[in-house]
């Protein structure tokens, strides 16, 4: 078993109206096989003893498929390795020695409510707009019964993996939604239940999510790259054609 | 209006700038082949600008096209830019760009300025250039003065960082990105931006160098 030595530069700050800062705190003795958010319990069981305020983080499943966790670890959401969460993120990856800056998942959508935690209820506001499907109740329809190629399926189970964590957002230079909210409406256009509600859907969300004051796409790709889940900016290409169909038939 | 909500709205931006791109990239290949005559000889030029001139409609009706394409183009890059700043600025201690080669999709309003600059200067000297003197000859005694060609082909290698990184940005926007075609629209994004720094470029070399002293 082996550890290492940290030193943590995070984000502090005790409610949203306040301003925050970074403080300093030196780890000792990590042990690598923890993942990020255990090195953070670790920390806060050692402030806790301190009779310091301890670290506020958003956590919940812990293995990297409720999109709760997540922060900006020198300056790269969900920090340095790919397609992977916070939470699933090993100490392994680190040395002695090094320096770690984290900060918050920022967007001016994203209001902090307490150091690394941030309120991301404007992603939850786009798909009340329109990311779902109206079914009506009735009998149980028969399996098989709506044939989707396979092709298809893969496509809609690809954009359905997002777990809308909001590094996308965090990420992005103009802090866009674009592929949150293009991976949210591809899960559904994608398939034969989705058909009913596309146009009406792509153009509800889209105003929604400009309403939350999410910045405009440039293609920087920087989404794609962080994206836990490797979400492709080819739903971002999707999203665009179903808004322009949409608008020029039903805006 | 839905045409005023479409516009107004994140992506109907973006197909604004994507559009006037396009023809402002299909404007630069009709430019490029006018200017590629320079290579022959200065009569073929200058029989080329008599033919286009002979024309005052024509040249008048595309003026005043390419002088809106180019005007939407600016306003709404601007919008874009400052709207995005408001985001970005001063959000993070610390900032890593993970994608690489990400310079030119970073300077895109920077690039796109200088481009503006140069046309100012490039319409000034040439679209307002004196009546009586032959363009052809215009053509020799601006490009001739080496601070001047370096100054186009400065701009020239804007335009090609501009576009390397546009010509792409453009079809993704338009919501033309398919795994079978992405290789080809990415080596496209090189080389249709190369093929406008080899020709405009080409030309400002050809006097900057004295290659053209007996054109």
């Amino acid at each position: 078993m082996s550890s290492i030595d940290l030193t943590l530069k995070i984000w502090r700050q005790p409610n949203s109206d306040s301003l925050g800062s970074l403080e300093t705190y030196t780890l000792n003795g990590v042990n690598t096989d923890m993942s990020f958010l255990e090195m953070l319990d670790v920390l806060n069981e050692n402030l806790t003893k301190e009779g310091k305020d301890p670290v506020a983080f958003d956590h919940d499943c812990r293995e990297g498929i409720c999109g709760m966790c997540g922060a900006v670890v020198n300056g790269v959401a969900h920090g340095p390795e790919k397609e992977v969460t916070l939470c699933q993120l090993h100490m392994r990856h680190f040395s002695t020695g090094d320096v770690l800056v984290i900060e918050p998942f920022r967007s001016r959508a994203y209001p902090i409510k307490k150091d690394l935690l941030v309120d991301r209820s404007a992603l939850d506001r786009i798909i009340q707009s329109g990311g779902y499907v109206s079914v009506n109740t009735g009998g149980t329809p028969d399996g098989n019964s709506l044939p989707i190629s396979s092709q298809q399926a893969e496509l809609a189970m690809d954009a359905a993996a997002c777990i809308g964590c909001g590094a996308c957002v965090a990420s992005c230079p103009n802090g866009a939604a674009m592929l949150f909210t293009s991976a949210k409406i591809s899960q559904l256009a994608l398939l034969p239940q989705g058909q009913v509600e596309r146009k009406q859907r792509a153009l509800a969300m889209v105003a929604q999510m400009d309403k939350e004051g999410f910045g405009n796409c440039t293609n920087a790709k920087e989404c794609e790259a962080v994206c836990p889940k490797g979400i492709s900016i080819r739903n971002i290409a999707r999203l665009n054609r179903e808004y322009v169909k949409a608008v020029l038939s039903e805006g | 209006m839905w045409f005023v909500r479409f516009i107004s709205s994140s992506i109907g931006k973006k197909i604004v700038m994507a559009t006037t791109g396009l023809l402002l990239v299909l404007f630069l290949f009709t430019h490029a082949a006018g200017n590629a005559t320079i290579f022959m000889s200065s009569e073929v030029f200058q029989d080329y600008a008599n033919e286009l001139h002979s024309h005052p409609l024509i040249v008048l009706v595309f003026s005043f096209s390419l002088l809106l394409i180019f005007l939407a183009h600016i306003v709404a890059g601007l919008y874009l830019f400052f709207e995005n700043r408001e985001e970005s600025k001063s959000r993070y201690v610390v900032t890593t760009r993970v994608v690489e080669n990400s310079f030119a999709s970073r300077t895109m309003p920077y690039t796109g300025l200088f481009i503006l600059l140069f046309l100012l200067v490039h319409i000034m000297g040439f679209t307002f250039s004196p009546e009586d003197v032959l363009i052809s000859v215009t053509v020799k005694e601006l490009l001739g003065n080496f601070f001047y060609s370096f100054f186009y082909i400065a701009a020239f290698i804007a335009l090609f960082i501009h576009l390397s990184h546009g010509f792409w940005s453009m079809l993704q926007t338009f919501g033309v990105n398919h795994p079978r075609y992405n290789v080809f629209i990415s080596r496209l994004t090189i080389l249709i931006p190369l093929f406008f720094l080899l020709i405009f470029g080409g030309v400002a070399l050809y006097f900057m160098t004295g290659l053209g002293a007996n054109y």
